[in-house]
This record gives structure tokens, C-alpha cells and sequence, in this order.
């Protein structure tokens, strides 16, 4: 009797020690620091708008871009001027930053067909003309020509969103367009969109 | 015919062996990795207490302290830290997407709910997006400041009965007016927050406004415990007698009155996924106690017949067993609350004069009389290109303030 119960007592001890082992604790030492490439889905996203798709959406515009005839069949270079992109989801972002990229991207691939002209700059850069026209600095051409280009096209863009949350989870649908707008006509010369749709689900304790 | 008394010896050794294996267990229930923070000492001041939890409290908390140590910011006019404090937390927000380790520690049946890292509930991360969306403006980013309140309103469009999702007078009223102000049509985003209105009747969109002022007063809900393990959260409303405010500048005097109410918004949600985990809990907790005691009680009966000692200490056990599992189960709801929220949310834009411009806010009761003690004064400087000077002030504002 007495062999029962000190085997039903450490039985007993045993299921409830079992209690103590550490487990469901993820990365309990952390992550190390990981580099990934920008347009590589990461470990850690949300439905937001991410660089992976930043990094999509601008190669393909940039592509697109160097195929207008316009530019692809031009003798001289097609200066362009950037427009804020306009931000209608429900994200807040850094606008600038898809413009920045197609600029870059632009700029290295596009073997001089285009030149964007650095508007956002132009009170530096009158500036800087004025110190020359008053002589406060030197001048390696005649400051009084106007040599500030105008611009041949306009590059702008637009984020549009449709975004639903049920219990079923949570959905973000992002419309990217971009449109490369004729300065002188007006006419939109080139425009192309890329779509990305983002499902996901909290753990119920969030819900 | 004589009566077998029951061996009490053998019973005590019984008894004696369960409490021995009890203890041990209590004394190795320690083992589990659990996250420990130091007390912390406060100063009973939330402007000097709140950074320093922030800093120094758990990790699971630290949504909670950036939450409201951006809204005593706010009031302050330190909009850079609050800034600072809201990207982060909505950080926090907009990744809990996917597999949580800690939600699901939550869940379980030996984690209480406050286990998991906070984010608040719905209203709350609206007023996280709402703040956020406030300071975009400020900054001269009036779509980024659309992008929160749609956030905002995200936040607050699952509700189990339809008819209150996305029903913030203000949040659709503001989206409307980023809207007319970056040449778009706010129309549709106007005839929604009119058709949400409980409280006033926001006016049409002025495009010739150039002075956007945020108002809120009162105290917001907090959260309770309710239920016999409090597995209910439960919301505790704060008596308000602010009802509107009334603002002075350059020479005129302008009624704002409330659009939104936090209170309303924050029992208008229908029940939560968590309350139903809770509730499984609760009844676990109930199940396991009772079947606990049953045991117990049929072992010590069982235990007075030599014959049937055996069954008795397998009983006992059982009934140990389910009387801790009992006793460990935590049912009890998250009540960590942005307590230092408003109750009351309300907006004016107006077309004022450009340059140095002073302003005065009163705070007004329901019979529209100034209330003594809470007027706020602030220097405004309206830049003369027509862009919009975004103020933001609470009965809770210091001042005088400069913007």
C-alpha cells in the first residue's frame, strides 16, 4: 500500500511539474539581425504597403516608362518634372518615396533619354543664380540667360486603397497607377498601374 | 453487527503525501519564463510617472504608456514626441497580424488576457489613428491625414451589429474635408458622417478655411472587471458636464459643439472573440472546481471503508489536481485602459485673418454657460499662403500655448 501511494504522489508531482517546462515561447533569445533584399517578403508584415511592393510597382512603372515611343524614339532628351504622388488609401506613407525610386531607377536605366528637373530645389537654386547676377559669387556663364529648363512631361502617380475587416480578417487592396501627363498638350502620353491585394488575420485574443 | 472504524493514520498519510507533492509543485511553479520587472517608484505625477513606466515597464504595457503619454503631449503641444510615440505604437497596431506568441498565451487557460501585448481595444486605436491623423495635418499632410482617419475608421468597422461600424461623426467628416482640400470630392464622406450623427449636425465643408481646430474634452471610458472570475469587461463612464466650447478670435466668437462620444463608441462594439475565450475559461474554472470538491468529498467517504482506501486516494487526487487547475485558470479580462482619453471629440474650421492671431476657449455646459477655470488661451500664427494652421487643444491643454 504504502509502494501506491508514493508512486501516486510522484505521478501526481510529475503532472503537475509538467506545468513548469517553458514552451510556446518563440525566439526566446531573439532574432538576429537579417538582411533581406527590399523586394523579399519578410518575416515581419502587416497588409500595409511594404518595400517589397514599393520595389515591384516602381521597376514595372520605370519599365514602362523607357517603352513609351515618346521616349524610347526620341532625339533629345525628355525632361521630366515630378508631382507629388497623391495618397488616397488608408495607409500614411511616404509619398515621395515611389517617386524617388522611379527617378532612380530612371536615371540609371535610362541612358540619358530622360532628365528630371529638380523643382523641389528651385528656391536654392534662384537663390544661389540671384548671389551670381548680384556678382557675390563667381559664375562660369552669363547669370542674366534663363537657363532653368522647362519641363516635357509630368510624372505623377495616385495610391488608391479598398480596404474590408470582418471576422473572417482583415483585406487591403492597393491600386499604384502612375501616368507620364505631355506638358505642353496635356495629353497623358503613357499611364500603367500595378495591383496588390493583402489578406490577414489577428490571433483572437486581438479580436 | 459491528462497524469497521476507518484507519485515520493511513488517511493522514494519505493526505500528508498530496500535500508534500503539493508544495513541491508550488515551489517549482516558478520555473516558467516569465517576464519580471522591477517595481517601479512613482511620483503619483502622470507626466513624470507615464515616461518613466514607458522606459521601464513591461514590454506587453508599452503600447498602453506610449498611448498615454502622447495624449499628456498633446495637451502639452509637444507634438514632436507625440508624433514620435503614436508612429510607434501604430507600428505596433498595424503588425499584430498573423500568429502571436503572446496572444496565445492569452488564450490559454493558466494566462490572464492582460497577458497579451497591449493595443488597446477598438476605440482606443481609433483615437491612436485620430491623434496621429491630427499631427499629419499640422504638418502640412492633409492626405497622410485622411490615411488615418480611414485608418481610424478601419479600426472601428467590425462590429457585430453593422449598425454601428464605422459610425464616427467626425472621422468620415475629416476624411471629406482632406478630401475638398486636395481638390478632390468629399461629398460622399460628408453625407455619411451627417448620416452618423447622434449628437450634432456637422455644416457643410468651407473650402476657404484656414484654421482647423481640434477640440476634446471630458473624460473618456475606462475598463472593469465584471462577472465571478471577471471575465466580463465591462466599461465605467466618467461623469462630464462639458458639452460644448466656444472660441474667440479676431474678434468673433464660434460655437463648437461635440460630434463624437468614446463612451457610446466604446459599448456600441458588440462582444469581442476574447469574451467568448473567456468565457470557456470561466466555465473551465467553475467545471474544474466542482468536479474538484466532488472528488475530494467521495474520496473521504470512500476512504472510512478499508476496502475501498484505494479508490478514496485516487479520488483525493483527482480532486486535488482539478481544484489547482481550478485555482490557476485566469478568466479575468484585460482592463488596462488609456485612461487619459477624452470623452467628447469636436472640430471647427473657420476662415480667419492671416499673421499672429490670439484665440480663447471656453468650455461650456449643457445650459451653454462658460465654465470657470478651464478657458484656454493660445498665439496662433495663420500663414498667410492660404495653407491651414492646425491647432489642437483639450480641457485638459496647458496655458498658455504658442503655436
Amino acid at each position: 500500500m504504502h509502494q501506491r501511494i508514493g508512486l501516486l504522489s510522484v505521478a501526481v508531482s510529475a503532472a503537475l511539474l509538467s506545468g513548469c517546462a517553458s514552451t510556446g515561447v518563440k525566439n526566446p533569445s531573439g532574432v538576429p539581425v537579417t538582411e533581406m533584399k527590399a523586394d523579399e517578403r519578410g518575416f515581419v508584415a502587416g497588409t500595409g504597403v511594404e518595400s517589397q511592393d514599393l520595389v515591384a510597382v516602381t521597376d514595372k512603372m520605370a519599365r514602362g516608362i523607357l517603352a513609351v515611343p515618346q521616349v524610347a524614339n526620341s532625339t533629345t532628351e525628355a525632361r521630366v518634372v515630378l508631382d507629388p504622388v497623391v495618397n488616397e488609401t488608408r495607409f500614411p506613407i511616404n509619398k515621395d518615396i515611389f517617386l524617388t525610386r522611379i527617378r532612380t531607377q530612371l536615371n540609371s536605366k535610362s541612358a540619358g533619354k530622360v532628365r528630371f528637373l529638380a523643382r523641389e530645389r528651385m528656391a536654392t537654386l534662384q537663390n544661389e543664380r540671384e548671389l551670381k547676377r548680384s556678382g557675390q559669387v563667381t559664375s562660369a556663364a552669363d547669370p542674366n540667360v534663363v537657363e532653368f529648363k522647362g519641363a516635357d512631361y509630368f510624372l505623377t502617380g495616385k495610391l488608391q486603397g479598398m480596404s474590408t475587416r470582418t471576422t473572417a480578417g482583415v483585406s487591403d487592396y492597393v491600386l499604384y497607377s502612375f501616368q507620364l501627363i505631355d506638358a505642353r498638350t496635356s495629353d497623358i502620353i503613357w499611364e500603367d498601374a500595378a495591383e496588390i491585394k493583402k489578406q490577414g488575420l489577428e490571433d483572437a485574443a486581438y479580436r | 453487527m459491528r462497524v469497521k472504524r476507518p484507519d485515520l493514520n493511513y488517511l493522514m498519510r494519505i493526505i500528508h503525501s498530496f500535500i508534500i507533492a503539493l508544495a513541491v509543485s508550488l515551489l517549482v511553479a516558478g520555473c516558467a519564463t516569465t517576464e519580471r520587472t522591477p517595481p517601479q517608484r512613482l511620483t503619483g505625477n502622470p507626466a513624470v510617472d507615464t515616461p518613466t513606466l514607458l522606459t521601464n515597464g513591461p514590454s506587453r504595457d508599452k503600447v498602453l504608456w506610449q498611448y498615454r503619454t502622447a495624449a499628456t503631449a498633446m495637451q502639452r503641444g509637444q507634438f514632436d514626441e507625440a508624433r514620435q510615440l503614436l508612429d510607434d505604437a501604430i507600428l505596433t497596431i498595424s503588425g499584430i497580424i498573423g500568429k502571436d506568441a503572446e496572444g496565445r498565451k492569452a488564450r490559454g487557460y493558466f494566462s490572464p488576457e492582460a497577458r497579451k501585448t497591449f493595443i488597446g481595444e477598438p476605440y482606443e486605436r481609433v483615437m491612436a489613428y485620430y491623434y496621429r491623423g491630427i499631427l499629419y495635418w499640422m504638418d502640412g499632410e492633409p492626405d497622410n491625414a485622411r490615411a488615418c482617419f480611414r485608418s481610424a475608421l478601419f479600426e472601428d468597422s467590425d462590429t457585430l451589429d453593422k449598425k454601428y461600424a464605422a459610425d464616427y461623426v467626425l472621422l468620415d467628416y475629416l476624411d471629406g474635408l482632406a478630401s475638398v482640400k486636395l481638390s478632390g470630392d468629399g461629398s460622399d464622406a460628408l453625407k455619411r458622417a451627417q448620416s452618423a450623427v447622434r449628437i450634432s449636425m456637422p455644416g457643410s465643408y468651407n473650402r476657404n478655411a484656414n484654421l482647423l481646430v481640434f477640440v476634446d474634452f471630458g473624460r473618456g471610458p475606462t475598463k472593469h472587471a465584471a462577472g465571478r472570475h471577471g471575465e466580463h469587461l465591462m466599461f465605467q463612464e466618467h461623469p462630464c458636464k462639458i458639452r460644448g466650447a466656444q472660441l474667440q478670435i479676431a474678434g468673433k466668437t464660434y460655437q463648437v459643439r461635440a460630434y463624437d462620444d468614446l463612451n457610446y463608441q466604446a459599448t456600441t462594439r458588440g462582444g469581442r472573440v476574447m469574451d467568448h475565450i473567456l468565457a470557456n475559461k470561466a466555465t473551465f474554472k467553475d467545471a474544474t472546481g466542482i468536479a474538484g470538491d466532488a472528488a475530494i468529498v467521495s474520496g473521504v467517504v470512500l476512504a472510512h471503508n478499508r476496502d475501498t482506501q484505494p479508490i478514496a486516494l485516487g479520488a483525493i487526487g483527482l480532486g486535488i489536481i482539478s481544484k489547482i487547475a481550478s485555482a490557476s485558470t485566469r478568466a479575468d479580462a484585460d482592463t488596462r485602459s488609456w485612461d487619459n482619453l477624452p470623452l467628447y471629440l469636436s472640430f471647427a474650421h473657420l476662415d480667419v485673418p492671416a499673421g499672429e492671431q490670439a484665440v480663447t476657449i471656453d468650455f461650456l455646459d449643457e445650459g451653454n454657460h462658460v465654465i470657470t477655470g478651464l478657458t484656454k488661451k493660445m498665439t496662433i500664427n495663420v500663414p498667410p499662403n492660404g495653407a491651414d494652421k492646425v491647432v489642437y487643444v483639450s480641457d485638459k491643454s496647458t496655458t498658455p500655448q504658442n503655436l
